[in-house]
């Protein structure tokens, strides 16, 4: 392959000069894309070993039942985490607070601490469940939102902040909370890492496209998609009946969601 | 000409293609089957489609698959509500409630069914890593799963439940506790006028062997999956010598006794079964062993 000849990866869009594997993303690039009949697609499945690039940093994606992400830092470039994501690290990786504004953390229901370490050196990070790593690389001025508890690692470009979901019907049905994590590449690009629960589906939705969903199985979206808890009424018959709540994604943008999710009680 | 069998759910087809076209399971491959006889059921390849009447449904994933429905206008499917992952806007749901309301609350079972009906796509996941199982049932087949374990199945499989007739009482000053190590209730489904599609999900990997008529095999409880109506459920207890350790009284492992003629499955990963010791005052159909 010469230097003109390339190949786009599917997943995150890069170029690659290797024809197996993203440099950028880890994804394979020899393998089919794998999309169900209805149009999810699903998240690539990164080999054992992966290893890809952000910055001067790399990454390696060790495992495949409950992954491992090990990060080897430059020189003052860092990556933030919450505090329980790390599984290890090389003892002279230093660490601080990642500096937060807004509201206390610990009484949205959101980790405490997130915490900043910088480089030189290695750290390696893996939650507590079965499932996918999922690897977002962010061009400046992507805004992802991101469910609670499922971010791993984001470089320290990327800038965080956690919003609000609009609307009280979320607050008190919707089940994903009042919040959720924000990351935004301002001005330059950078490295997001999420762990997904079981098996992570995407798809794309066109402007005023909607689909229904468990709240609970909703990882990640595009800022753009609209996200609206929506309550069904079920009934039985002579004044029998219930409701189940879902959630309703409105496009423009992409949705990813995991297959092993928390489920959110309705009235039953 | 049907010229292949399958291993798993015994439907006969060509044979043609890359999986069983009524369960899913892939058709080239070498069996794994263990040396104590257990078959190991193969997990569907990603993306595996099985068609069930004008409708169709695709499995999608490979450690907590996802059963995406393709349902025909008119079609419907019926599930726990918890079960769901996502639905057009077009698929409607309506609630049916079951007969046995008190029980199946006391049991921890789901009270109501919901039936989602087509034309549109409707989608199931489980919560727990695992595999998606589909038992093709034919008119006149019946299959006991333990509760719990259902997914979804086709409108033309029925449902119905019963008393699984295994527990054990034990005594703690003057409260008596009555406990169902393989559940209170069990599921049971059945097709009689038409052939109907059940799946369920298998907490781990699943294993299946066929027990010949009086050959009996003693399970972890929580392990059991599902059994043909043929086979009996009954309790053991076995007590550990005590050698050099010293045993608390009442303490003993506790198994589930299967015998045939039949099929059964187990899954590997299953729930602590609760047994708190002490004195057992009363039991269903059991056999003990002292070592």
């Amino acid at each position: 392959m010469d230097e003109f000849d390339r190949i786009q990866c599917r997943w995150c869009g890069a170029q690659s000069a290797d024809p197996k594997q993203c440099p950028t993303c880890g994804a394979p690039l020899n393998t089919a894309d794998l999309v169900s009949e209805s149009g999810w697609r699903e998240a690539p499945r990164l080999r054992d070993m992966s290893e890809f690039r952000f910055g001067n940093c790399s990454c390696q994606v060790e495992g495949d039942i409950v992954p491992v992400v090990e990060t080897t830092l430059a020189a003052g470039e860092g990556v933030y985490f919450e505090h329980h994501a790390m599984l290890w690290k090389q003892d002279t990786v230093p660490m601080s607070l990642y500096p937060i504004t807004g509201p206390k953390r610990s009484l949205l229901g959101l980790p405490h601490l997130v915490t900043l370490a910088r480089g030189p050196g290695r750290i390696a990070f893996s939650r507590d469940a079965t499932g996918e790593i999922i690897v977002l690389p962010m061009a400046a001025g992507i805004e992802l939102d991101v469910r609670e508890h499922a971010f791993l690692l984001a470089s320290e470009s990327i800038a965080y902040s956690y919003v609000r979901v609009k609307g009280l019907a979320n607050i008190l049905h919707g089940g994903n909370g009042m919040w959720m994590d924000r990351f935004t590449a301002k001005k330059s690009p950078g490295l997001l890492v999420l762990h997904g629960f079981g098996n992570v589906f995407v798809r794309t939705l066109a402007s005023g496209e909607s689909i229904q969903l468990e709240p609970g199985s909703m990882l990640f979206k595009d800022a753009t998609v609209q996200m609206a808890a929506e309550k069904i009424k079920l009934s039985t018959g002579f004044l029998g009946g219930t409701s189940m709540n879902l959630a309703r994604m409105t496009g423009p943008g992409r949705i990813g969601i995991q297959s092993m999710y928390h489920h959110h009680a309705s009235d039953e | 000409m049907s010229a292949y069998t399958c291993p798993f759910c015994d439907s006969q087809s060509d044979g043609a293609g890359s999986g069983c076209p009524f369960c899913g399971a892939p058709v080239n491959i070498t069996l794994r089957r263990t040396a104590s006889g257990w078959l190991e059921m193969p997990p569907m390849a990603d993306m595996t489609r099985i068609q069930c009447g004008q409708s169709s449904v695709q499995i999608e994933g490979a450690y907590v698959p996802v059963a995406d429905f393709k349902l025909a206008d008119g079609d419907g499917v019926y599930f726990a509500h918890h079960e769901l992952l996502w639905k057009d806007q077009g698929v409607s749901v309506q609630l049916s409630s079951l007969k046995g309301g008190w029980k199946r609350l006391m049991a921890g079972l789901p009270l109501r069914m919901l039936t989602a009906t087509g034309p549109g796509r409707i989608a199931f996941s489980r919560d727990a890593a695992g595999e998606t199982l589909a038992i093709p049932l034919r008119p006149g087949h019946t299959v006991d799963v333990r509760e719990n374990i259902f997914m979804v199945a086709t409108r033309a499989v029925q449902y119905d439940f019963f008393d699984s007739q295994v527990w054990f009482q034990t005594k703690d000053g003057d409260e008596t506790e009555t406990h169902y190590p393989a559940g209170w209730l069990l599921d049971r489904f059945s097709a009689s006028g038409e052939p109907g599609l059940l799946l369920i999900h298998a907490h781990g990997n699943a294993f299946q062997r066929v027990l010949a008529q009086g050959e009996s095999i003693l399970v972890k409880p929580s392990g059991f999956l599902f059994k043909d109506t043929t086979v009996k459920m009954s309790l053991h207890f076995e007590r550990p010598s005590k050698g050099f350790t010293i045993w608390r009284w009442g303490e003993r492992y506790l198994w589930l006794r299967l015998t045939g003629p039949g099929k059964v499955a187990v899954q590997s990963a299953y729930g602590h079964t609760h047994d708190p010791g002490g004195r057992v005052v009363g039991c269903s159909s059991a056999t003990e062993r002292q070592w």
